[in-house]
């Protein structure tokens, strides 16, 4: 009879320690749901850090201040964007995502097909928060046939950059910086400075930074995507021109030598433009503040990419938004921050400190963007910019795009079969 | 019941040393059920029992499920029979990726074999402080492999790297190394060599298991070094290095950390160090692709066992237990 009692009481004991362990593992954040008395946390994710860093920092806390009954739990995740969502996606799949996420407008296209992200039209409609307010491409790409799914906060342009110091150097006129291709390849070869295979100095390396063959193909005057078919045109003769510019550029300065010169360099204080190592790089609109943090006595400025005829220049656009990811638990006081990071006062803040460029026309005039020499080449391309295509297959189309480049570059292929293929892939997935 | 208990367990360890025929004795005199008997035992291993069922048995099981069917992690798909697996066989960065890991796997499964027989031999000399000679070369491992990748990316950094200004200083212009297309890969393989403490830790017992009586009366006959290391410790240390081998090859085919975490991902330069597992993982986590992804893992899989069943048949040829 004792024995049995025992032996009951053992079981019991294996039995407890094994669910609690098991519940433990389960529940690990159900206490973190609510802060002290009745503040929501709003578990918000992003991957910014430098100057973005700081400046989501001080959205949130003008956010806090002024919503004390939310609290938001900032946590940076590493490569989140660009088709590097794996630990959301995780998170979404496995019913336990954070509230907010940050998030590359581009993708919001093949994430709301997989019915990965809360539809907030609803949300939008009784909040008032309507199209009118925003540049009129950022919401058609945070919207996925016809339904909003992300509030947008950031938008920029790409230009390339360069170094007046050097073009004086060269003898070439740093107030008239080329305009056409031949221009562009004529500066680039005075620019240079190679000593056997290291790179003293390079003039220009096509696809460094924000070299995308997006720039590239568009510039050329190609298109990406036919909206009206809904199939990739990646082999577009254009594009293929573009293309084979670039693999012939590769080759004259040959690849593996540029690749140690790249692989050798830094981001930050350490980003080879700031050094003077690099004469001209395409970049965005927020390589401003990083060169007035680290190297404000550089002198520079900035000129469209060039195209091939010296006229028509173009760009694209991306930017950032907000997104809701599906299962989100505190819904309300997420849409809450995503209304004020998107919102006119967010979106002075955050701006203002990162040197994006907001998704509200009436902040970027405000923050003197249109009266800034430089910032003002950026902000007036504008109009003239393209947008990667709202697709169900955006980061495959990226991915394979970029890994055509390599390729190209380092002469693998020519540039026509490599977009062929590149096409048939992302068409393919398309039609499934 | 205590007492019972222990002496049950005295029984379980003994049982395979004591003659069948006294077993069969027991046995049927206790009359316990087999449940009886098994009951504590499976109770206190019902957590690890649970969590194999739960995260392996069937996630593993479910995949051969998904490997048929469009799954996307957040969406069930529908069933497609064949369809990944013949596309798989016309996707050329699958070939890719298949030529990089098979590339990896016969360079560095042999390397490794090598220099861990050879470091293993270094550190079982009779040297004073070997303890300290043999925990310098264990470290290794036990830097994290995202740790051991940016550390590598500055030593072989090509403007700046300490391996590069080595090379320079001896009068030659070193590679771009993982920038490079045709050197991304033996760099990655040196890397890999670079964490060999563990293989050398098991070398190390094997050498340690030989006996010393060998030796002795290869002395007497008057044998050199080289007679005893191919004719004594190569031989005995087969078992050992079958092991490794065996190891070697399923944990080459898996290499995944160190350069998803050199290229973020990306398997720059040109795909040139997009490996098997990388590109699974991006179909399956990026490219919404789970079930492509799931039938490159049951290719691995196959691919795994059948080269580990071949290594396994042939051992039979080249691995010498002692005593036998």
């Amino acid at each position: 009879m004792k024995q049995s009692k025992r032996r009951v009481g053992l079981l019991a004991f294996v039995f407890v320690l094994t669910f609690s362990m098991l519940l433990a593992g389960c529940s690990s954040d159900s206490s973190s749901s609510k802060g002290n008395g009745d503040q929501t946390t709003v578990t918000f994710w992003h991957p910014m850090t430098d100057v973005t860093g700081e400046a989501v920092e001080e959205v949130i806390k003008a956010f806090e201040k002024k919503n004390p009954d939310i609290k938001i739990n900032a946590v940076y995740t590493a490569n989140q964007g660009e088709g590097q969502n794996e630990k959301l996606l995780t998170a979404v799949s496995g019913g336990n995502p954070p509230d907010v996420a940050y998030f590359d407008r581009f993708e919001i296209g093949s994430w709301a097909a997989q019915g990965s992200l809360e539809d907030l039209s609803k949300l939008a409609e009784e909040s008032g928060v309507t199209k009118d307010t925003y540049y009129p491409f950022a919401w058609e790409e945070a919207s996925y046939e016809g339904k909003l799914y992300g509030m947008p906060t950031t938008t920029d342009s790409r230009l390339v950059y360069y170094n007046k110091d050097h073009f004086k150097e060269v003898g070439l006129d740093p107030e008239n910086p080329p305009k056409d291709i031949a221009g562009l390849e004529e500066a680039a070869e005075k620019l240079t400075i190679k000593k056997g295979k290291k790179f003293k100095r390079i003039g220009f390396i096509p696809w460094y930074g924000q070299g995308w063959l997006y720039g590239w193909g568009w510039a050329f005057g190609g298109d990406f995507y036919d909206p009206e078919t809904k199939t990739a045109t990646a082999n577009d003769p254009k594009v293929v021109e573009s293309l084979e510019w670039i693999a012939d550029f590769a080759k004259k300065y040959n690849v593996e030598d540029i690749a140690g010169f790249t692989d050798s360099q830094g981001s930050g204080a350490m980003d080879p433009f700031l050094s003077g190592q690099l004469s001209m790089k395409v970049s965005g609109p927020w390589e401003v503040s990083a060169i007035k943090k680290f190297k404000p006595d550089l002198n520079y400025g900035v000129f469209p990419m060039p195209t091939p005829t010296g006229e028509n220049h173009t760009t694209w656009s991306g930017g950032w938004s907000v997104v809701m990811p599906k299962g989100a638990k505190n819904k309300e006081a997420a849409w809450e921050f995503m209304k004020f990071f998107s919102g006119e006062e967010g979106q002075k803040i955050f701006s203002g400190i990162a040197r994006d460029f907001s998704v509200i026309d009436s902040v970027n005039e405000e923050l003197g963007y249109k009266n800034d020499p430089i910032l003002k080449e950026f902000v007036e391309i504008l109009p003239n910019s393209h947008h990667r295509p709202v697709m169900t297959q955006g980061s495959l189309y990226w991915n394979e795009l970029a890994s055509a480049v390599e390729n190209a570059t380092r002469g693998n292929g020519t540039p026509k079969k490599l977009l062929d293929k590149v096409n048939d892939k992302v068409n393919k997935e398309l039609k499934k | 019941m205590k007492l019972k208990a222990n002496a049950q367990v005295v029984e379980q360890i003994e049982s395979p040393k004591t003659p069948t025929g006294k077993q069969l004795k027991i046995v049927p005199k206790k009359k316990k059920s087999k449940w009886g008997q098994y009951k504590h035992g499976l109770l206190f291993a019902s957590p690890w029992i649970i969590g194999l069922l739960v995260f392996y048995a069937i996630p593993l099981f479910s995949s051969i499920y998904f490997s048929f069917t469009t799954y996307s992690i957040l969406q069930p798909g529908e069933f497609i029979g064949l369809e990944n697996y013949k596309e798989l066989m016309h996707d050329p960065l699958f070939w890719k990726s298949v030529y990089n890991t098979v590339y990896f796997v016969i360079y560095y499964v042999p390397l490794s074999i090598f220099f861990g027989v050879a470091l293993a031999m270094l550190l079982n000399m009779k040297v004073k402080g070997m303890a300290v000679y043999r925990t310098i070369f264990f470290l290794p491992t036990l830097v994290p492999h995202v740790a051991l990748a940016v550390l590598w990316m500055w030593l072989l950094n090509p403007g700046f790297g300490l391996v590069n200004g080595f090379l320079n200083s001896i009068g030659i212009d070193g590679p771009a190394w993982l920038g490079s297309e045709t050197w991304s890969k033996p760099s990655l393989i040196l890397m890999s060599l670079w964490g060999i403490g563990q293989a050398v830790v098991i070398y190390l017992a094997g050498l340690g298991d030989i006996p010393e009586d060998y030796y002795d009366a290869a002395e007497v006959d008057g044998a050199n070094w080289f007679q005893k290391t191919f004719h004594i410790t190569l031989p005995l240390l087969t078992p050992v290095i079958f092991f490794n081998l065996v190891m070697g090859i399923i944990g080459a085919f898996q290499q995944f950390t160190l350069p998803y975490a050199l290229t973020q991902g990306q398997g720059t330069p040109a795909n040139s160090l997009t490996f098997y597992v990388m590109y699974l993982y991006d179909n399956g986590f990026k490219f919404f692709k789970m079930g492509y992804a799931s039938a490159m893992a049951w290719i691995l899989f196959v691919i795994i066992m059948g080269l580990t069943a071949f290594v396994f048949l042939t051992s039979k040829r080249w691995v010498h237990y002692q005593g036998k």
